[in-house]
């Protein structure tokens, strides 16, 4: 026996009534009330916590039940079986476990997922849309923080042509842009957007005195330019931010606006390597020594050392370790 | 209260009742259980589970909210919903990527989202309400599409234009055209509330802003952004942890502002609203204290933050049982004489793109 609320589906009026199965049916009795309906028919609500479960009839009315301990009595005494959800919802076990598991996908999806996802979308985004989020990112910076070049045409000139008279690895020249900018604000640096055009700022022109060694950074931009990773650091960040936004957007629209640049700096570590091992390649096809760039990182360092946190060096791995590496590719170049 | 004589007696109207109040009977430790397996089959099925998740969320939420020893239940179906949330999010990225790109063919984009917009709000009330039920009897919203284009474009653009204004006019419109065409079976809700009411929070909302601000001025972080700006005109260096240090003060300021401002605001404007509400004869009444909002709204912000999302069962369960039982019903009559209407068949998709764009529907 088990007390149950009885209610028609056409108005709001309690009616209480006791079920019970007779074979292969279900009885209702109460107020006014007697029918039995064969159990197979009845639609049994699944278990969430401890709220009412409902037992739901095919012409529409139902029964809300309280007592969910006498309602698994009776379902036992049924063909009814709680389903898989239901049941992995319910245990501790299943929770515990869900929750490990909701870590561990985190986890791996962020050190793996993300970046084979991301590099893998840059390589088939048409590129119109680098070129349309270059023309606008340049448009952004252009006269803010970034100012017309003060150095001499020809020496750019210069720069220019034997920059685009570099071989790349897979075959060709370079058909990325080479545009000349000042910042104070930026310092020694150089850029590559979206599109591939590389932004050289004056400072590194003219704290870098051998040629050789700017080529060397050239060619470290190059390998940026060759993975697309603003492309990829742009699909990234994005995919981070719908991820918390979905995530914690539920209880908290502010958190879910955290930057997701907090969790990026790891990642852009792993592309800057991957432009420091293109770019090694590339001078070792062209003749140079990859140790020419682990030279160009050493006079940027110094150029940077007065400032605390120096552009182009922060969100890279440190010199150091770079120019260790840098230097065992060169090695490992001689003697092919 | 308009009396209704001969329906009853004068012993059975209004005060004679004792008030219904909402309650809530769920738990974090119970909803932590359902949460996490619908985060992993969510996760584990790309976000195709995601449309079976919020129905047992809402479920959860609904069947543990009771009123005259009845719960609330919630009829959604996946299937419609997850048609919504596909539709939702090709909309999602016909706008990013249209902001993104500038464009002949954002202007296009723009508009043919800001002309379906109002009526997929409208949608989405109609599905949110026509799939909630109390005690087998649904809810139904019958607004038509002409006074959705009205509220949303007409009236946002009118506080738009008037540099917001007009927005405690548009608000005010907003929830009459809610509650107004919101019916529980048969019996017609009511929505009393005049958009001075709405402008007396919103001037409070305004001043505590202003003070606020004021406060962060005087307390010497005003000077140091100063400063900074100071050195950023005279074309010096500006020193890069400086920068990080002001920027780091700004945005927990302004985090500091949402946890207290915002549920402050949240408290005032709800208890206007329900208490300007009715269902038929029966009056409601919401008495929110705004303090204790503040508390819980900060405290889940805090440990959501420190657990790194795992209290988020905890800290939703919270917030539902402290807003829900704020709220109580004073019957006119006996609660068992609702009539239901008939059934209808409606959509989902307006509902999920409303989300997707992040209108929050409070209803």
């Amino acid at each position: 026996m088990l007390q149950a609320n009885y209610f028609d589906g056409r108005s709001t009026r309690v009616r209480l009534v006791d079920l019970s199965v007779v074979g292969e049916d279900l009885v209702i009795a109460g107020e006014g009330i007697d029918f039995r309906v064969p159990f197979i028919g009845v639609k049994v609500d699944e278990r969430l916590g401890a709220a009412p479960r409902r037992l739901r009839f095919p012409d529409g009315t139902f029964c809300e039940v309280r007592d969910l301990a006498a309602l698994d009595t009776l379902l036992s005494m049924t063909a009814h079986r709680d389903g898989w959800v239901d049941r992995m919802q319910r245990h501790l076990q299943f929770a515990l476990f869900a929750a490990v598991a909701c870590v561990a996908l985190a986890a791996a999806g962020y050190e793996w997922g993300l970046p084979w996802a991301a590099a893998r979308a840059a390589q088939h985004l048409p590129p119109a849309v680098g070129k349309t989020l270059s023309v606008q990112t340049l448009k952004l910076l252009d006269g803010k923080l970034f100012m017309p070049s003060k150095i001499a045409p020809e020496r750019r000139q210069a720069l220019s042509a034997k920059f685009h008279a570099l071989r790349l690895p897979e075959g060709g020249s370079p058909d990325s842009e080479l545009l000349f900018r000042s910042s104070p604000q930026l310092g020694a640096n150089a850029f590559t957007l979206p599109d591939g055009t590389i932004i050289v700022l004056d400072d590194l022109v003219t704290s870098i005195d051998d040629d050789r060694q700017i080529l060397a950074v050239f060619a470290h931009e190059l390998g940026h330019a060759h993975g697309r990773h603003s492309l990829q650091l742009l699909l990234h960040s994005s995919a981070v931010g719908a991820f918390w936004a979905f995530y914690v957007g539920d209880i908290s629209a502010l958190l879910a606006a955290a930057p997701a640049a907090l969790v990026q700096a790891r990642y852009s570590q792993d592309l800057e390597r991957q432009a420091d091992d293109y770019g090694a390649a590339l001078l070792a096809h062209n003749g140079m020594s990859p140790a020419l760039l682990a030279d160009a990182l050493k006079k940027l360092a110094a150029s940077h050392a007065g400032t605390s946190a120096g552009g182009y060096l922060s969100s890279h791995p440190s010199t150091d370790e770079r120019m260790r590496h840098l230097l065992l590719l060169a090695a490992s170049f001689k003697s092919i | 209260m308009d009396n209704h004589p001969g329906a009853e007696s004068p012993l059975q109207s209004s005060s004679a009742r004792a008030p219904e109040q909402l309650h809530f009977t769920g738990s974090g430790a119970e909803y932590f259980g359902i949460w996490i397996v619908n985060l992993l089959l969510t996760i584990v099925t790309l976000g195709i589970y995601s449309a079976w998740a919020k129905v047992r969320r809402l479920q959860y939420f609904y069947r543990h909210t009771e009123l005259a020893g009845s719960s609330f239940d919630f009829h959604g179906s996946p299937t419609r919903i997850l048609i919504g949330r596909v539709i939702a999010l090709g909309m999602l990225f016909a706008y990013n990527y249209s902001v993104r790109l500038q464009s002949a063919l954002t202007i296009v984009v723009l508009a043919v989202i800001a002309f379906v917009m109002p009526w997929l709000l409208r949608n989405s009330f109609r599905f949110r309400l026509y799939n909630t039920s109390w005690r087998g009897t649904r809810f139904h919203f019958r607004g038509t599409v002409a006074r959705a284009y009205r509220v949303f474009l007409l009236n946002g653009f009118l506080a738009l234009i008037t540099l917001y204004v007009m927005a405690p006019f548009a608000h005010q419109r907003l929830k009459a055209y809610q509650h107004d065409n919101s019916w529980f079976g048969r019996t017609r809700c009511s929505f009393h509330a005049r958009a001075g009411q709405f402008y007396l929070i919103y001037l409070l909302l305004l001043g505590a802003i202003v003070v606020f601000w004021l406060v962060i001025g005087f307390s010497g972080i005003g000077g140091a952004l100063g400063s900074l700006l100071q050195a950023q005109k005279h074309g010096g260096h500006s020193n890069p942890q400086a920068v990080f240090r002001v920027m780091a003060i700004l945005y927990g300021a302004v985090i500091v502002m949402a946890v207290s401002i915002g549920p402050l605001f949240h408290a005032l404007i709800t208890n206007l609203i329900w208490n300007n509400t009715r269902l038929g004869e029966h009056r409601i009444e919401c008495n929110m204290s705004p303090w204790v909002l503040i508390w819980i709204t900060a405290s889940n912000f805090v440990l959501v933050a420190v657990t790194l999302g795992l209290f988020i069962p905890w800290a939703m369960v919270r917030q539902a049982r402290f807003q829900l039982e704020s709220v109580r019903l004073f019957p006119a009559s006996d609660l068992q004489e609702f009539v239901a209407a008939e059934p209808e068949t409606i959509g989902a998709v307006g509902e999920e793109a409303a989300t997707a764009f992040d209108f929050d529907i409070s209803l």
